[in-house]
């Protein structure tokens, strides 16, 4: 007998079924998942990052694996909002499950551009603005390592969002992660998601050549999750509990425990990367193990559990 | 897709380890057998088609079995599923449905390879497939070339049963090609007629023959100078005839240059890194013609390939 446990969480606004989601990147535009598990049964999707052009993305290598993670160089390949918008959300519309898109852009005007399109799309619950991708010279970190710049550019995006609630990604290659959490926060952001990857590069010593075809990448993976974790707990005592807004957390979570520590850390719910591509439908086992470990804690609703950090 | 669920033709599954068998040097052939999902999975399965097999549970073998080229990256975790190709497909019918037999062929480079070494009878892995496109085979095809260089043999050992099978009538020769000798995943006898031969090739009922790049066995040169020398002195019907190649990407590149030159066309087999291996993650970009001039495209090897035409392939390194 077990007992009904409330696995759902009211996330910036939106209802979400339970916590759990899978991160951009890595569930494509959340139609190729579908092949391998019931996507229903997830919390939401957050999908690969929508540019206003299409992009190619890097050449290969694009990945290269590590200890405990792995390391990647897409370059933000993306379908371009014109066809993710023909193609794509008549898709997404029969999920049956929350969809956050995330947006990503070289330049201010590109973002608002693509933000204001999807924000008219019904299916999409919430926008997720990337602003952290290590890989695109241009654009990405410098806008999520400037305060200035973040306060610049979630302000332009926040005045075209209506109201589906914008959740901001950030970079967690930058000194003070308070310092660009507080600033996307004063700039209007609903919400933070954190972390993306860690700047990293890998060397082959044969060839004294980087491994990765953009000689950098950012690291995912188990490795890096003591690190979000702690970085989560941080943001959420300084900046998010404070303000009263939510945290989208994750990096490198692999199972229920490791879900659970990072809302205990401060995130109201959490992202699945790297761990579904080795088994695809980890988010959903993820989900069960939640609700084992509420009911051998006596927790009736999930939402209790984040920030109870002791 | 019905309210929701999808019929699925792929997915995760489980498969028992027959055998693990070293064929020599660093070559393996590994023995599974599906359970009733996979086997419902493989059963309509073409050559060229590939999974991904989870090996991050395994442990090194006894420091003594490792080259000690090896030792280092041999300590390094194994995190992400790894992608094979199977050279041989049996499905036997029972009455609770299907039963699929594969027999993969591996080459020991690197950690997991490494790990799998360990694998014995008895022993249950975690699959995923069958994924991505295989060779596609035409109603008026007359003659199948193979080339296959090193690794790249499998698949085209599962082509050449695959033809001998349901196309009878299509004339099949394979070109085996390596660096050296001990770089073949085969074994080699003298043919009847011909030098040598490749045994597992020669069992099918299908021609074959080896080139080594240092002379080592068979024709001395590049696998594709090989089919040029052959192609050369037979005649063929260019719209009856297709190349089918699988290899490291040089070769590949080779072969395509050679179905170029005498107009044939050819499928090549392309391999890159994959995280996912069923399109989630973009990492195994492969560079494409778009159809219009000097325009180009990225295609997933894993989703899209890894089987494609060669003439749309803009290759990463020149033959
Ligand atoms: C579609 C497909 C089918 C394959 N079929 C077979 C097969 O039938 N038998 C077999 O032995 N191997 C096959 N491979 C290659 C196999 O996946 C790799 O050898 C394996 O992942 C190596 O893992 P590792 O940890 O032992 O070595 P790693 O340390 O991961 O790799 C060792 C070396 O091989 C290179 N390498 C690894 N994976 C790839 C890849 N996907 N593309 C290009 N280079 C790579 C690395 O750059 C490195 O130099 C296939 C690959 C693909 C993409
Ligand atoms: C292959 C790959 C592609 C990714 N692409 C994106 C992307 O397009 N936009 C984005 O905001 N984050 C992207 N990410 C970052 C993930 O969403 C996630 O923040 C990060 O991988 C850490 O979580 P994990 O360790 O669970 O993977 C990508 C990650 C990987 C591994
Ligand atoms: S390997 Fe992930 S998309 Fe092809």
């Amino acid at each position: 007998m077990t007992e009904q446990i409330d696995l759902t969480v009211d996330f910036a606004g939106i209802m979400l079924a339970n916590p759990v989601l899978t991160a951009s990147g890595t569930c494509g535009y959340a139609d190729e998942l579908t092949e391998f598990m019931d996507v229903a049964g997830l919390g939401g999707v957050v999908t690969k990052s929508i540019t206003l052009a299409p992009r190619k993305g890097n050449p290969t290598p694009r990945i290269v694996e590590t200890d405990a993670g792995m390391l990647n160089a897409i370059g933000l390949a993306n379908i371009g909002l014109e066809r993710f918008v023909s193609e794509k959300i008549p898709v997404l519309q029969r999920l049956g499950t929350a969809v956050f898109v995330n947006v990503a852009g070289q330049m201010i005007e590109d973002y608002v551009a693509v933000a204001e399109r999807l924000a008219q799309e019904k299916v999409v619950s919430g926008l997720e603005l990337n602003i952290s991708c290590p890989n695109v010279k241009q654009g990405g970190i410098s806008f999520g390592t400037d305060p200035t710049l973040i306060r610049e550019i979630i302000g332009a995006v926040k005045k075209v969002c209506g109201d589906k609630p914008l959740i901001v990604k950030l970079t967690p290659t930058v000194t003070d992660i308070s310092a660009t959490a507080r600033a996307a926060v004063e700039a209007g952001a609903d919400a933070l998601s954190m972390v993306n990857t860690f700047t990293a590069m890998v060397i082959d010593i044969e060839t004294r050549r980087p491994v990765l075809a953009n000689r950098t990448g950012g690291l995912s993976g188990p490795a890096i999750k003591p690190i979000a974790v702690y970085l989560v707990n941080r943001v959420y005592q300084e900046v998010a509990k404070p303000a009263g807004i939510p945290i989208l957390g994750g990096g490198g979570i692999r199972n229920a425990t490791d879900a659970v520590e990072f809302m205990i850390a401060g995130a109201s719910a959490v992202t699945i990367g790297t761990a579904t591509f080795i088994q695809p439908n980890t988010a959903l086992h993820i989900i069960d193990g939640i609700r084992q470990y509420c009911t051998r804690k006596g927790i009736r609703s999930v939402a209790e559990l984040t920030g109870t950090l002791r | 897709m019905e309210n929701g669920v999808a019929v699925r033709h792929k997915g995760v599954f489980t498969a028992e380890v027959l055998s693990n068998q070293q064929i020599r040097e660093c070559y393996y052939r590994l023995n599974l057998v599906l359970d009733p999902i996979g086997s419902r999975f493989f059963e309509h399965v073409v050559p060229g088609q590939f999974l991904e097999i989870d090996l991050s549970g395994l442990s090194l073998p006894p420091e003594r079995h490792i080259p000690a080229e090896l030792r280092d990256i041999a300590a390094r975790q194994v995190l992400l599923r790894r992608p094979f190709s199977f050279s041989d497909v049996v499905t036997t019918p029972t009455q609770d449905g299907p039963c699929v037999k594969l027999e993969i062929v591996y080459c020991v480079l690197g950690p997991a390879t490494l790990r799998m070494m360990t694998l014995k009878s008895g022993d249950v892995l975690s699959l995923i497939g069958p994924l991505g496109n295989g060779f596609k085979i035409f109603q008026t095809l007359k003659l199948a070339v193979l080339i296959a260089g090193g690794m790249g043999a499998p698949p085209l050992l599962h082509l050449g049963g695959y033809l001998r099978r349901h196309f009878p009538a299509v004339e099949t020769i394979c070109f085996a090609g390596a660096r050296s000798c001990e770089d073949l995943p085969f074994t080699l006898k003298i043919g009847n007629l011909t030098g040598l031969v490749v045994d597992e090739f020669d069992t099918l009922g299908v021609a074959s023959q080896v080139a080594t790049d240092d002379g080592s066995a068979g024709f001395k040169g590049f696998v594709t100078d090989c089919v040029r020398h052959w192609l050369e002195n037979h005649t063929i019907k260019p719209e009856e005839t297709m190349i089918f190649a699988c290899g490291p990407e040089p070769m590949l590149a080779g072969a395509a240059r050679l179905a170029a030159d005498f107009g044939l066309a050819c499928q090549v087999s392309m391999e890159r890194m994959m995280a996912c291996g069923i399109g989630l993650c973009q990492s195994c970009a492969i560079e494409v013609n778009k159809g219009k001039a000097d325009e180009t495209e990225y295609k997933l090897c894993c989703k899209d390939g890894p089987v494609f035409d060669s003439r749309n392939v803009i290759f990463q390194v020149q033959p």
